[in-house]
């Protein structure tokens, strides 16, 4: 029992982990909580949707899709709303009013264009369980996990083994000093939106495997910013492990105290920690960016 | 590129910058030739870093023209002036903080890599052979400066004077023709000030390149300087050699003050 909530757990964090990393990534360049984040997720998962029902792609390429769909959003949203405001030297309280009102915008138009209803991927989708020692754990936790795993390996050596990263990571130290070393501050913020809305959209699709794809569910992307305040805003590490932290978390209150009880938990969670350390675990200064 | 001679390394033409009604910088000229130190002084809000500014992209001007090596660069990006060859350190010290030493170097040169993600990735030969190259410069700037055996430590556990060589190291990464130094000796006493200018000599020397400095110490653009213009209030009120700027009147009214 304990070592398959683990793995539940774990597959959960993951999720969230996908979708932390992203708020960390936007935060650390341009300190504000990108709060469309979670639509972006919610995108992928119905573009994987309409590539396996309408065009009848295989399921490969219909996730593929997904996390395509994700990454355009994602780019389409900083290239034509939130660039604007930068360039207009708005506070950054304006890119995070814009970003709730492209969420709430995401939201209504999937509503419109696909209704309220549940809808699944239809293919058959691995939901048997193998036993490993007495317990069960589900193929698809598993799946997802592997997944999940690479991908965030891929994003951590891109952060920090490539000369991508290391401009990524320059220019969220001091953007004003980057640019005037050659690096294309701009460009490389489009990139990065790139890459955290193609994280959105793998996560889209694997939340959508587990409980469908629905208008509202991007409002997972809540539980992955709190992941990442926990992890420490603006830090990858930090955001990955406060991801798995909440998805172990949710999952052992869900089985052993109650599954109502599992936002109460998460969230007493976060006001603890912001009370004890309120840099987060892996943050370094949280100063000037509250 | 060799320079031939007769064209002035940087130039700038009736440049001028208001913001609102202020003019930060009026009617500006200047021409400084290859290999020549020329210092910019004034009053606090003359208009100094606002030129800094001008030449480096931040900002563009409202009039007149800037010219690098012959070649119109006025409102570039700053990105394209870096890759061009202007190098420049910042009043207030801009390293990135939270990384280490080297990588601060190495991001200036980063432009030099050909490799692409799949290559990184994978690790591809050009991936490693790039990397290496990148490093081995790095280091090589930074023994210049000194700063060899702290490659690893985070930038801002430098003391303060390392810093500033920290950023000068990092600006030559560019392979700079032309660096801009903002105040290099601000916060510096009179014996770190002549260390300083020493310094700023051998980097002259050492990569024969034309060097463009705000200075506030006298003293220091008196032992530095082949020329300098002082601004005040955005006007240029004298140029010529430290002693003749001196020796100028009006500097001392507006700026020297006794």
């Amino acid at each position: 029992m304990f070592f398959q909530q683990l793995i539940t757990g774990i597959s959960v964090g993951g999720i969230y982990a996908l979708l932390a990393t992203g708020y960390s990534l936007i935060y650390s360049l341009l300190d504000f909580s990108n709060w469309s984040h979670g639509e972006f997720a919610m995108i992928g998962a119905y573009t994987a949707i309409v590539f396996s029902t309408v065009v009848k792609a295989p399921f490969a390429l219909a996730a593929l899709a997904g996390v395509a769909g994700g990454a355009l959003v994602s780019f389409l949203c900083e290239r034509f709303a939130y660039r604007r405001i930068r360039r207009n030297g708005a506070p950054n309280m304006f890119l995070m009013i814009a970003a709730m009102g492209l969420s709430n915008v995401f939201q209504q138009a999937s509503n419109l264009i696909f209704t309220g209803q549940y809808r699944s991927y239809p293919f058959q989708l691995p939901v048997s369980t193998v036993k490993v020692g007495s317990a069960y754990i589900g193929v698809l936790d598993v799946v997802s996990l592997l997944i999940t795993a690479v991908v965030l390996m891929a994003l951590i050596y891109m952060i920090n083994k490539t000369q991508f990263g290391l401009n990524v990571r320059a220019i969220a130290n001091n953007a004003g000093a980057a640019k005037v070393l050659g690096i294309k501050v701009d460009s490389n913020i489009a990139k990065v939106f790139l890459l955290a809305g193609s994280l959105a959209g793998v996560a889209g699709v694997l939340y959508g495997m587990k409980y469908n794809v629905f208008p509202t569910m991007g409002n997972v992307g809540l539980k992955a910013f709190i992941a990442s305040v926990i992890g420490g805003l603006g830090s990858v590490p930090g955001a990955i492990v406060g991801a798995m932290l909440l998805g172990v978390l949710e999952t052992f209150v869900s089985a052993y105290i109650s599954s109502s009880l599992r936002d109460f938990f998460s969230f007493a969670l976060l006001i603890v920690l912001l009370l004890v350390k309120p840099s987060g675990l892996f943050g370094v200064d949280v100063q000037d960016k509250a | 590129m060799t320079n031939n001679n007769s064209t002035p390394v940087l130039e700038m033409i009736h440049v001028e910058k208001h913001f609102g009604g202020v003019h930060a910088i009026d009617d500006f000229s200047v021409k400084i030739e290859h290999g020549k130190i020329h210092g910019l002084i004034g009053p606090n809000g003359a208009g100094k870093t606002t030129i800094f500014n001008n030449i480096t992209g931040i900002y563009a001007p409202d009039a007149g023209q800037i010219l690098f090596n012959g070649t119109d660069i006025t409102g570039t990006p700053p990105h394209r002036i870096a890759q061009i060859g202007i190098g420049r350190t910042f009043q207030n010290i801009r390293l990135f903080a939270n990384m280490s030493v080297i990588d601060n170097v190495i991001i200036a040169s980063n432009m030099d890599a050909k490799y692409n993600l799949p290559g990184a990735l994978l690790h591809s030969g050009q991936y490693k052979e790039d990397e290496k190259k990148l490093r081995e410069k790095a280091i090589d700037l930074l023994s210049v400066v000194g700063l060899q055996d702290k490659l690893d430590e985070r930038a801002n556990s430098l003391p303060y004077g390392h810093q500033r060589k920290l950023e000068i190291a990092r600006a030559m990464a560019l392979n700079p023709k032309l660096l801009l130094l903002d105040e290099p000796a601000a916060g510096m006493n009179a014996e770190e000030s002549v260390e300083l200018a020493n310094f700023v000599r051998f980097i002259r020397e050492r990569f024969d390149i034309t060097i463009l400095m705000i200075e506030h110490h006298m003293d220091v653009v008196t032992n530095l300087c082949d020329y300098c213009t002082v601004l005040n209030f955005g006007k240029t009120i004298a140029v010529g050699t430290p002693a003749e700027v001196k020796a100028d009147p009006e500097v001392i009214r507006a700026y020297l003050g006794s």
